[in-house]
């Protein structure tokens, strides 16, 4: 039984009755004050504009998961055996839709896309260990993979005696040609030795410094090149750009569903292609189900609230209560941020560190030379000042000046630090304003990072 | 930092601190109950009261208020809390020695994903044993079969009696098992222990096994005590086991889910990781666990509040440990009177959970038939309780191979074990047997 209907529900709509349907083609979509309502529980007089990091989810849908854990709690093992697999199922089978999946078995529920990197290099540690891979044999990935992702390498390739090939791309950078020319120029030197490369881990969106990434074309040289295997980093992607596996690619793609696709905290799909290698993949946290492939065991990892992994048929009736549905709410966001992140460059005098076209609901503006950005600490000191003194949650990243490039310049010298701007519904102008009237005032101020130190 | 404004947190008003939970009160803790269902089954995933629902639905809403605010200041001290009041109920040395993990069933992939290095940088043998008992849970046997048989491990299993008759039974079988897996020089790099075993279910005489396996140089010993924490005393120290590992969200009042695993502090032991590896791999486990991803970790920091909810029962937690036991126990007398049957143990190897012989009558002949049992019980009688089926060993004549493993917990009134008994008596009255359930 799934929650009712509530009362903005297009289903309600429709009942046959001709004459007093109105003659309006759809229910009208969701208003700015409904929206602002959905959003009150954030906190005001913050400019919010990290959803980045974070995601964000709507109080009706905090309200429709908080029906399905009571619905847990009211009587567990009634849900256990009767209800919990089928929901998940359809939750499963909606996403299989929205990615253009083929079968709902390739589409897997876990926690987020940390947990699906575990699993996916989990599986190569395996292959070291019992001899399907020798020691040597190589993983590649960027340079700016996320962190958490690093360190799942290290843990799993490393430690069994796989070795890293890590490839650079440019940043600020100007077109996908050039992400494209040092992704390809990367593999081959890291290649040159005759390694054989056992996976490929490539973002759809990078995280820090945020750009799209071509990863359908990357995806293709990885296979000219005989990379055995690909796996595509998407943590930001769905919501933010489209998501077409078949399109892409590749033999693993996972993003969070509560980045920018409303859900609460966590959920993520992980999408293995069919293949013969799939059945080996098992989820680390072993239970009953171990050996009837992962999307099963997902499904039961042990005594834990599943309720982020239910609502998502109520999340996807959410964002088509916007015009456009969530396609509409993505260009929406896109064309805003960049408006936004322009707004911002010119304020400044500085630069967006990619093209419009390279950006998804996230854009990365140049910071004023003259803040001093000279380090991740200093990066990290300027978030927490904008925080605490300007209650502006936005950010910052730092950009090391690579050997033989100037990089970016504005009028008083290298551009090193770039705030990460997101757009989400709940965004105002004001938000924008705010940073940079903050930013303004700070450079008026002659203040440096280096000052910031000594906070 | 004021915590959401317009509350009313009942549990935050100094008035209300300890004051004795009253009849109501606890009846309205429990509202959300599905209140036509004989819930006798807080063993299998617990219960939480409306209280601490509240509690945990503050932390959530901190999180989504303000997520990078909460990330920076707020998520590591509220674990930290968490960590060192569970270092004080288990008599843990060190806090660095307390992780905080969603369930058991991932504490014990910590601990066999750990075995499985130790096999494959050949600090262990392929042939090197794991032991376990017959009645280790599913899930855990499944863990070991993905991490140790795969690596190479030899697994035994060790089998125990049931119907039990006293805990020196167990002793001297765990014994015999632990001798026969050491002939021929074989080393046992690792023991599973439960310490109350779920199906079926009896207290283990932990403390015993431990040593012995430490005599007869067990290399590692792991205690899965899924069931304990709430439900009986554990001195981590005392029992001595090198790992040890029990969910708070079934006797502790914890919302799903939430466990600690305990490791003893060793230098074998410091590359013990999370499996879902993150920013702080390689800071030890319990600073590991603290951030595995964006989660929801709101279920880790509400032990203070559950602290303060016990507080409101006499005598706290040990009250309401000793008072679940006696009900129980006196509940499971009632229903063999009633039935004719027999406890599958005796009460001191009861926690606050019995095993109730059911009428030999019902005819459960399989695992099937107990689940169909089970599922007719909730359907046509409203009753929640797990069946056990108990496979008769060669040469018994008419044995009992149907138990109920009932539960108490302080939501629980006579009423719900009458329906049992009556539920029971009327499916024997009628000539009922299993058989018929797969028609």
């Amino acid at each position: 039984m799934d929650p009712p209907a509530g009362p903005e529900d297009p289903r309600a709509a429709t009942n046959g009755d001709n004459n007093h349907v109105p003659k309006k083609p759809k229910l009208s979509f969701i208003t700015e004050s409904q929206i602002r309502e959905e959003f009150a529980h954030h906190q005001p007089g913050i400019a919010r504009i990290n959803n980045g990091s974070f995601g964000s989810c709507p109080a009706s849908i905090i309200a429709a998961q908080k029906s399905w854990q009571l619905r847990f709690l009211r009587q567990p093992d009634d849900f256990f055996f009767n209800h919990l697999q089928r929901q998940i199922t359809h939750s499963r089978s909606i996403i299989k839709d929205l990615i253009n999946a083929d079968h709902v078995d390739e589409v897997s529920i876990v926690d987020n896309a940390t947990t699906a990197a575990a699993i996916v290099l989990q599986h190569v540690g395996w292959a070291f260990a019992e001899g399907r891979f020798q020691k040597g044999d190589a993983v590649v990935m960027l340079h700016c993979a996320f962190q958490a992702v690093k360190k799942s390498i290290e843990a799993y390739v490393t430690r069994a005696g796989g070795s890293v090939i890590v490839v650079h791309l440019p940043f600020p950078v100007n077109s996908d040609e050039e992400i494209i020319a040092e992704f390809r120029k990367g593999l081959a030197r890291g290649r040159a030795n005759g390694k054989k490369v056992r996976l490929a881990i490539i973002d759809h969106i990078t995280s820090m410094p945020c750009v799209v990434i071509p990863a359908r074309e990357l995806v293709k040289i990885c296979r000219e090149e005989g990379v055995e295997r690909v796996f595509v980093d998407a943590a930001h992607a769905i919501g933010s750009v489209h998501v077409d596996v078949k399109e892409i690619g590749a033999d693993f793609y996972v993003s969070n569903l509560h980045k920018w696709f409303f859900c609460p905290p966590s959920v993520a799909f992980l999408y293995c292609r069919k293949s013969p290698l799939s059945h080996d993949l098992h989820h680390p946290v072993v239970s009953h189900e171990y050996g009837n492939g992962l999307a099963i065991e997902s499904a039961w990892i042990g005594t834990r609230d599943y309720s982020s992994q239910l609502v998502i048929p109520e999340v996807f009736e959410f964002t088509n209560r916007f015009e456009g549905g969530l396609e509409g709410i993505r260009k929406k966001n896109h064309d805003k941020v960049v408006e936004m992140g322009q707004m911002l460059a010119k304020a400044w005098g500085t630069n967006l560190g990619s093209p419009p076209e390279m950006c998804p609901s996230m854009a990365m503006v140049g910071l004023p030379s003259r803040l001093g950005i000279l380090s991740d600490d200093d990066a990290l000191n300027l978030r927490s000042h904008l925080r605490d003194h300007f209650g502006i949650e936005v950010p910052i990243y730092y950009q090391m000046p690579r050997d033989g490039h100037i990089g970016a310049t504005d009028g008083d010298g290298c551009v090193t630090g770039y705030a990460r701007i997101s757009h989400q519904v709940y965004n105002t102008l004001d938000d924008y304003v705010r940073l940079r009237d903050a930013i303004t005032q700070l450079v008026h101020d002659g203040v440096t990072c280096k000052m910031l130190q000594r906070e | 930092m004021s915590l959401i404004n317009g509350t009313t947190a009942t549990a935050e008003d100094p008035d209300s601190k300890s004051k004795p939970i009253t009849p109501w009160e606890l009846r309205t803790e429990f509202s959300h109950h599905d209140p036509t269902i004989a819930r006798i089954n807080n063993g299998s995933f617990g219960c939480c009261p409306a209280s601490i629902m509240a509690a945990q639905q503050r932390y959530q809403l901190l999180f989504l208020r303000q997520p990078d605010y909460f990330y920076f200041h707020t998520l590591k001290p509220s674990i930290l809390r968490t960590r060192l009041l569970i270092q004080t109920l288990i008599n843990a040395d060190n806090v660095d020695e307390v992780s905080i993990v969603d369930n058991a069933t991932t504490a014990a992939a910590i601990v066999l994903q750990h075995t499985t290095w130790s096999f494959f940088s050949s600090l262990f043998q392929a042939g090197d044993a794991v032991l376990i008992l017959h009645y280790a849970y599913g899930a855990v046997k499944k863990s070991v079969q993905a991490y140790i048989s795969r690596a190479g491990g030899h697994v035994i299993e060790v089998h125990l009696p049931f119907p039990v008759k006293s805990s020196s039974e167990i002793v001297s079988e765990f014994r015999k098992a632990l001798q026969m897996g050491k002939a021929n020089g074989r080393k046992i790099r690792l023991a599973v222990i439960d310490h109350i075993t779920s199906m079926p279910s009896v207290i283990i005489p932990v403390k015993e096994l431990v040593r012995m396996c430490r005599d007869e140089g067990v290399d590692r010993i792991f205690i899965d005590g899924a069931h304990a924490i709430g439900n009986v005393e554990i001195d981590v120290k005392d029992i001595g086991a090198d790992f040890y590992t029990s969910n708070l969200h079934k006797w502790m009042f914890c919302p799903p889910a939430v466990a600690f695993l305990y490791c003893k502090m060793c230098d074998d032991l410091s590359d013990l990781h999370h499996p879902v590896v993150s920013h702080e791999y390689g800071n030890g486990l319990a600073i590991e666990s603290s951030w595995t991803g964006t989660r929801d970790y709101s279920p880790q920091l509400v032990l203070p509040e559950v602290m303060e909810f016990l507080s409101r029962f006499d005598g706290g937690i040990e009250g309401i440990m000793r008072r679940n036991h006696e009900t129980v126990v006196e509940m499971a007398q009632m229903l063999v009177e009633a039935w004719g049957t027999e406890l599958g143990a005796p009460p001191e190897m009861c926690s606050s959970m019995a095993m109730v012989g059911m009428p030999v009558c019902l005819g459960v002949t399989s695992g099937s038939d107990a689940l169909k049992l089970r599922k007719h019980l909730r359907e046509c009688f409203k009753v929640e309780v797990p069946i056990y089926y108990r496979a008769l060993v060669e040469g018994e004549i008419d044995p009992i191979t149907g138990y109920a493993r009932i539960s108490h917990q302080v939501y629980n009134v006579v009423e719900d074990y009458y329906r049992l008994r009556d539920a029971v008596n009327k499916l024997v009255k009628d000539g009922f047997t299993c058989a018929l359930l797969y028609k």
